[in-house]
């Protein structure tokens, strides 16, 4: 009865985007921290401006095409192009900081989901991750969650792009002077154009992905190294 | 107008005398290659574009070969030129190989994009166990000196790294001149903003010592530098620099060359010297 209610996947989905599911990923600001020092991003504006122009493009043609990749290659499962895909999610990463900290969340997720549901489909993943040695990054991670759930891709890609924008908001509150309701008002906005984003990023083929922005790429490094710092990343 | 399809490809080998030649070379225009020069650290070789520089239509293919013991610094003495286009694009894809004990170079002059162009730029570089490699592709804003910065239609530079069989590194910037302006003006870059990707990869920097501080610390003073360690481990680094304007560019990247010399003494091979 459950199973063949037309939803069920959606509770399991809030139960994964929820701040009190332990991904670790409320300690990491993917370089938000970094631009903020270098007072690239120094009030709302500047953080609408780097929402609007680096990180929904780095959703567009990064993150939400390796999740559409990886959502049709785990059903039935394509190991050689999910080992692939792993790969690829990481070798995108040029900075090293950002990479380790996408790679922790990615393995916590899937141990999780092999470990909270017990899947198959888990836990084979989880064995041949760990017998090949492939990186596992959040968004490989989401593609298998959703497949374990049972959930269609666009709830996967409005889970990754929902997850992605309000964590850097989160950490924005902590790094700016920036009120929940300035939060809220960025939030919606990207929101909204979140189904084109979607759309595009459902047609990038596999060599197609990958999008940087220099200047981010350097203040992620430059976090390495820093002498102060509030986030691991 | 005629456009190019145009192909560079050449394969260096080490002589017993520890010299390196070039056992194989194929070019056809717009490549042009000068006189090789062997300077005691590895062989300048300068490609040369004898146009005036890359229209809508070219088609250009390099293949470059290092072998094992081999050394080659392969560079250009003028700046890419890509111009305007009322239709199409232009395309250079370029694949590089360095066996394991070889060294290569490559440090072009940069990219300049006129108003109203669209290139595309498809790099691959495969380096085998214990090769060496030191890899620089230079960006323009435009013609500064005419107020013509940031106006290209589509710029994809693609790079796809691997060592050892392993992929390393993939980027990809894919930029119009007005994305990447508003990008920059974020950043609080003016318009004379000059961009450098660097990769080295080299078993002589599989630990990071007394170099790693000292380029970190050429941050500062609008010259933005951003080192970081690649995945894999293979001594593989990601450089990305960031100068106010060519002359910042070119003066970091020198002091670069200079800082890493000690521990990849190849690069005391003059790029200039021709």
């Amino acid at each position: 009865m459950a199973e063949s209610y037309p939803f069920s996947w959606l509770c399991g989905l809030l139960q994964l985007g929820d701040t009190f599911y332990p991904t670790g990923s409320y300690a990491h600001s993917f370089g938000l921290e970094g631009l903020v020092a270098e007072n690239v991003v120094r009030d709302r504006e500047s953080l609408r401006q780097f929402l609007l122009i680096s990180v929904l493009p780095a959703l567009r043609q990064s993150e939400l095409p390796l999740v559409v990749q990886a959502w049709r290659a785990f059903e039935p499962p394509d190991w050689d192009k999910i080992g692939e895909l792993c790969v690829l999610s990481s070798a995108l990463k040029s900075a090293r900081e950002a990479r380790f900290a996408a790679e922790n969340i990615g393995r916590q997720r899937v141990e999780l989901a092999a470990k909270l549901r017990g899947h198959p489909l888990a836990v084979e993943f989880l064995r041949r991750a760990e017998a090949e040695r492939w990186p596992v990054s959040p968004a490989i991670a989401a593609a298998l969650e959703a497949r374990v759930l049972g959930a269609p891709l666009e709830a996967a890609l409005a889970s990754v792009y929902y997850a992605a924008i309000a964590g850097l908001l989160a950490a924005a509150m902590k790094l700016l002077r920036l009120g929940q309701n300035g939060c809220q008002t960025l939030l919606t906005e990207m929101m909204e154009l979140a189904p084109a984003v979607f759309v595009t990023a459902q047609n990038v083929p596999t060599d197609e992905i990958g999008w940087f922005n220099p200047w981010l790429d350097i203040a992620a490094a430059r976090h390495e190294t820093a002498a102060a710092r509030l986030f691991i990343s | 107008m005629t456009s190019f399809s145009g192909h560079l490809s050449l394969r260096a080998e080490a002589r017993e005398n520890g010299q390196t030649v070039l056992v194989a070379q194929s070019f056809r225009a717009p490549f042009h290659l000068s006189k090789p020069y062997w300077d005691g650290h590895a062989l300048l070789v300068q490609v040369v574009n004898p146009t005036a520089g890359i229209l809508a239509g070219d088609r250009l293919e390099s293949a470059v070969a290092v072998g094992s013991g081999a050394a080659v610094l392969l560079t250009s003495p003028s700046a890419s030129r890509v111009f305007q286009m009322t239709e199409g694009e232009a395309e250079c894809r370029q694949q590089f190989t360095v066996d394991g004990g070889g060294w290569l170079e490559f440090m072009p002059e940069p990219l300049v994009l006129h108003r109203g162009s669209r290139y595309r730029q498809r790099t691959e570089i495969d380096v085998g166990a214990g090769g060496e490699l030191f890899f620089a592709d230079l960006l323009m804003p435009g013609r500064i000196a005419r107020g013509e910065t940031w106006a290209w239609d589509k710029l994809r530079l693609e790079l796809t790294l691997r060592v050892g069989g392993e992929l390393i590194l993939r980027e990809r910037l894919d930029q119009s001149g007005p994305e990447l302006k508003a990008l920059a003006s974020l950043a609080g870059a003016g318009e004379g903003a000059c961009f450098a990707n660097l990769v080295m990869i080299s078993p002589r920097l599989k630990e990071p010592s007394g170099w790693h501080e000292t380029i970190v610390a050429l941050h500062g003073d609008g010259v933005w530098v951003g080192l970081s360690q690649l995945r894999g481990d293979c001594g593989g680094w990601s450089l990305k620099l960031i100068a106010p304007d060519n002359l910042g560019l070119r003066k970091t990247l020198k002091r670069i060359r200079e800082i890493l010399t000690g521990s990849l003494p190849r690069l005391a091979c003059d790029p200039r010297k021709l």
